[in-house]
C-alpha cells in the first residue's frame, strides 16, 4: 500500500493512504468522485464512466442505532422503495387469499403469515441487488470504495473505513449525492434508545409485533399499511395532518380506507415519552393535543416516521462554505444540480426542494454526467413528475393537487372532474369500494388544459404511469374525451370522467 | 498446499452431496458442460472462462471450498426441466456462484478476470 505514495508528496503522521498524488500540472486522481452509491450517485457515476471519465463512488452506511447496515445501493434498494414494494405485496396477497374464497377457492382453516419467510425473500432479493449493483460498477471500471466520504477541500475528498483507515482522493469535481436518513425525535425520551425507524423495519427478523407508528408521511401510512396487512396490531399517531403536500381530500380516502381494513389512528396526538417495561414490552405516554389530556399504551415496536433529512455535518460542508438551507439542512442548488462552490455538485434527496424519489434522482444524475462530460446542455425537469404512494388503497398522481390549483388559478379558474368507481374484481369479493375514487383537476377555459389528475384504487401506480405521458405532452380533458376506455379496467374511468364537482351532482359511476 | 478444498463432480445429485458434506462452509461453485475425452467442453464459452476462472483461484478465502461441477451433455442442459435449471435456477453455463448467496456471474461474465476476482474476494 505504502508504495502507492509517490511524488513530491509526504508521507504524513496521520494514518492516511493517498491513492495518488497530484502533480504541479494539476491533474487529479478523478475527473469525478461521487459520494453516496444510491440511485442518484450511482446513475451518475456510471453514466460518466461510460463516457470516458475516471470515476470513483463512495458509499457507506453508517448503521443505525439498532445496528441495521445494508449494502451498495442506497435507500430505494435497502431500506426503501424495494422493500417496501416487497412488504406491501405480501399484504395484498393476504387480501386477495381472503377474497380467493369468494371466487371458488377451497382455503381451509385461517390463512396466517410468517415474517421470518418473508423477511428473508425480502433480504435475498435486496442482496442480489447489491450484487448486481457492484457488478455494474466493476463492469462499468468505476472504482467503487466502501468508505464514508466528506470533503477536505473542493477537489478533495476524504474517505474514512470502518476501521478508522483514511484514504484522500483529488477529484476535477465532486457530486455530493449521499441522500438522507429518517429523523428521530430529539425531544421524547427513549425515542432513540427504544424506537426504530424505516431502516430498521425491513431488516427485521423477527416480527415487529403491536407497532406504533408515529407519524403520516407516506413512509408511515406504507409501513402502517403493510404491517396491518400482515397481521400486526397498528396504530398510527399523527400530529397534525396526513400526507403533507398531496391532495387533502385524496390524503383523506386513503386514511379512511387504512382504518377501513384494521389500522388505528391516534388523530391530533404527540408523543411524550417512550419507557421499557420488564417485560420487554415498549410503553408509550402521548398527549391528546385536542383536549389535553395524556394516555399511555404498550406495544411491541415503536415506529419513527417523522421525516427524513441528511447528514450534511459529516460532509463537511460548512467548511467549505456549501450553501445549506437552514432549516432542513438541505443543500441548495442550482438548476443545473450546482452548489455554491463551483466543481462542487449536489443531487437527489439531498438536495433542497428536490423531489425524494429514485426516477428523478436518476434522470438528474446521469443528466449532470453527461453536463459534466460537455455532451448535453439539457437540465433536470423537475415538474410533472408521477408518484404513487402504495397504502392498502394505491393513491397514484401527477402534477397539482387540487388546493394547489385553486391556489394558482382561483376556484373560478379550474373545473374538477370526478368519479367514485367500483374495481369490478371487488364486486364478487364483496369488498368495500368506498374510496376508489378518481379526480382531473382543469383549467376551466379553453381546451380545459389538465393541471392534475388523481387516482386511488388497486394498481394506483401503473394506471398512473401512462397517463403520465399525457400530462407531460400538455393533455387536456378533451384530449380525454377523445380516448377511448379499454374494457374492463379501472383506468377506463380516468378517460370516462364527466361529472364536475361545481355541478354537485352524484358522481359515483353506475355500472356499464 | 492449496488454502481453499477443489472438488470435482458430475451431475446434480453428486453436487448436492458434496454440498451437504460441507454445511458452513463459504462453497464456490463453478458450473460448466460436459467435457469430452479429449477434455473439451460442447459449450464453447465454458472453454473460454475455465481459464480465466483458474486463473483468479489464488484470490479464493482462506478454508473455502471450490465444486468444479460438469452439468452434463448437451442435450440434458438444453431441457429446461433439469434439475440444474430447476432447483438451483441456473440460466446458463458457464455460472460461478458462492453458494446460498445472491452472488453469481453468468456466461460472459464468467470471462472477466475483475469480476472473478471480485466474487472470490468481496465479503
Amino acid at each position: 500500500m505504502a508504495a502507492l505514495c509517490r511524488g513530491k508528496h509526504r508521507w504524513r503522521r496521520t494514518n492516511c493512504l493517498y491513492v495518488s498524488t497530484r502533480n504541479l500540472t494539476g491533474k487529479y486522481d478523478y475527473d469525478l468522485v461521487v459520494i453516496g452509491g444510491g440511485s442518484g450517485g450511482l446513475a451518475c457515476s456510471k453514466e460518466a464512466a461510460q463516457l470516458g471519465q475516471k470515476v470513483a463512488v463512495l458509499d457507506y452506511v453508517e448503521p443505525t442505532v439498532k445496528g441495521t447496515k445494508w449494502g451498495l445501493g442506497g435507500t430505494c434498494v435497502n431500506v426503501g422503495c424495494i422493500p417496501k414494494k416487497l412488504m406491501h405485496q405480501a399484504a395484498l396477497l393476504g387480501a386477495a387469499v381472503k377474497d380467493a374464497k369468494k371466487y371458488g377457492w377451497q382455503i381451509t382453516g385461517p390463512v396466517c403469515h410468517d415474517w421470518a419467510t418473508m423477511a428473508e425473500a425480502v433480504h435475498n432479493h435486496v442482496r442480489s441487488l447489491n450484487w448486481g449493483h457492484r457488478v455494474q460498477l466493476q463492469d462499468k471500471k468505476v472504482k467503487y470504495l466502501n468508505l464514508k466520504g466528506s470533503l477536505v477541500d473542493k477537489h478533495t475528498v476524504k474517505g474514512l473505513s470502518k476501521a478508522g483507515k483514511e484514504t484522500i482522493l483529488t477529484a476535477k469535481n465532486v457530486v455530493i449525492a449521499s441522500g438522507g436518513r429518517p429523523k428521530c425525535p430529539t425531544n421524547v425520551p427513549g425515542a432513540m434508545e427504544h424506537g426504530i425507524t424505516s431502516d430498521d423495519i425491513f431488516w427485521l427478523k423477527k416480527s415487529p409485533g403491536k407497532t406504533l407508528v408515529v407519524g403520516a408521511s407516506y413512509v408511515a401510512l406504507e409501513c402502517a399499511g403493510f404491517l396491518t396487512g400482515v397481521g400486526m396490531d397498528t396504530t398510527v399517531m399523527v400530529r397534525s395532518i396526513a400526507l403533507r403536500g398531496f391532495d387533502q381530500q385524496i390524503a383523506g380516502l386513503v386514511t379512511d380506507y387504512m382504518k377501513t381494513y384494521g389500522t388505528k389512528f391516534a388523530w391530533k396526538c404527540v408523543p411524550k415519552r417512550v419507557d421499557k417495561l420488564s417485560s420487554g414490552a415498549l410503553q408509550v405516554t402521548w398527549t391528546d393535543t385536542q383536549t389535553g389530556n395524556d394516555h399511555k399504551d404498550t406495544f411491541d415496536s415503536v415506529l419513527w416516521a417523522v421525516g427524513r433529512a441528511p447528514e450534511t455535518k459529516a460532509l463537511g460542508l460548512d467548511k467549505l462554505g456549501v450553501q445549506l438551507n437552514k432549516e432542513t439542512g438541505k443543500i441548495v442548488l442550482g438548476a443545473d444540480e450546482s452548489t455554491s462552490v463551483p466543481n462542487i455538485y449536489a443531487f437527489g434527496d439531498i438536495g433542497e426542494g428536490r423531489p425524494e424519489l429514485t426516477p428523478t434522482a436518476i434522470k438528474a444524475g446521469k443528466l449532470l454526467a453527461q453536463r459534466l462530460a460537455g455532451q448535453t446542455t439539457e437540465l433536470m425537469n423537475y415538474d410533472s413528475v408521477a408518484t404513487t404512494v402504495f397504502t392498502p388503497l394505491e393513491y397514484g398522481c401527477v402534477g397539482l393537487s387540487e388546493e394547489e390549483a385553486e391556489k394558482r388559478h382561483g376556484k373560478d379558474g379550474i373545473e374538477v372532474y370526478h368519479a367514485f368507481y367500483k374495481p369490478l374484481e371487488f364486486t364478487v369479493a364483496e369488498r368495500d369500494a368506498s374510496q376508489c375514487y378518481i379526480k382531473v383537476v382543469c383549467e376551466r377555459a379553453g381546451d380545459q388544459k389538465i393541471l392534475g389528475l388523481h387516482f386511488t384504487g388497486p394498481n394506483a401506480g401503473e394506471v398512473t404511469q401512462g397517463f403520465a405521458m399525457g400530462f407531460q405532452c400538455g393533455a387536456t380533458y378533451s384530449h380525454l374525451l377523445q380516448t377511448v376506455g379499454i374494457h374492463p379496467t379501472c383506468a377506463e374511468e380516468v378517460v370516462k370522467v364527466n361529472i364536475t364537482k361545481r355541478s354537485g351532482l352524484d358522481a359515483t359511476v353506475t355500472g356499464c | 498446499m492449496a488454502h481453499y478444498e477443489e472438488v470435482n463432480v458430475r451431475g446434480y445429485e453428486e453436487f448436492s452431496h458434496a454440498v451437504s458434506e460441507r454445511k458452513g462452509k463459504d462453497i464456490f461453485a463453478y458450473f460448466s458442460g460436459d467435457k469430452d475425452v479429449q477434455g473439451k467442453s460442447w459449450c464453447p464459452d465454458c472453454v473460454k472462462a475455465e481459464p480465466v476462472v483458474r486463473g483468479e483461484m489464488t484470490h479464493l478465502p482462506e478454508g473455502s471450498v471450490f465444486i468444479y461441477c460438469q452439468v452434463g451433455e448437451r442435450a440434458y442442459w438444453k431441457d429446461p426441466s433439469n434439475d440444474f435449471k430447476k432447483t438451483l435456477k441456473l440460466s446458463g453455463v458457464p455460472t460461478l456462484l458462492r453458494y446460498g448467496t445472491p452472488q453469481k456471474l453468468v456466461e460472459d461474465e464468467c470471462l472477466k478476470a475483475e469480476l472473478v476476482r471480485m466474487m472470490f474476494t468481496e465479503d
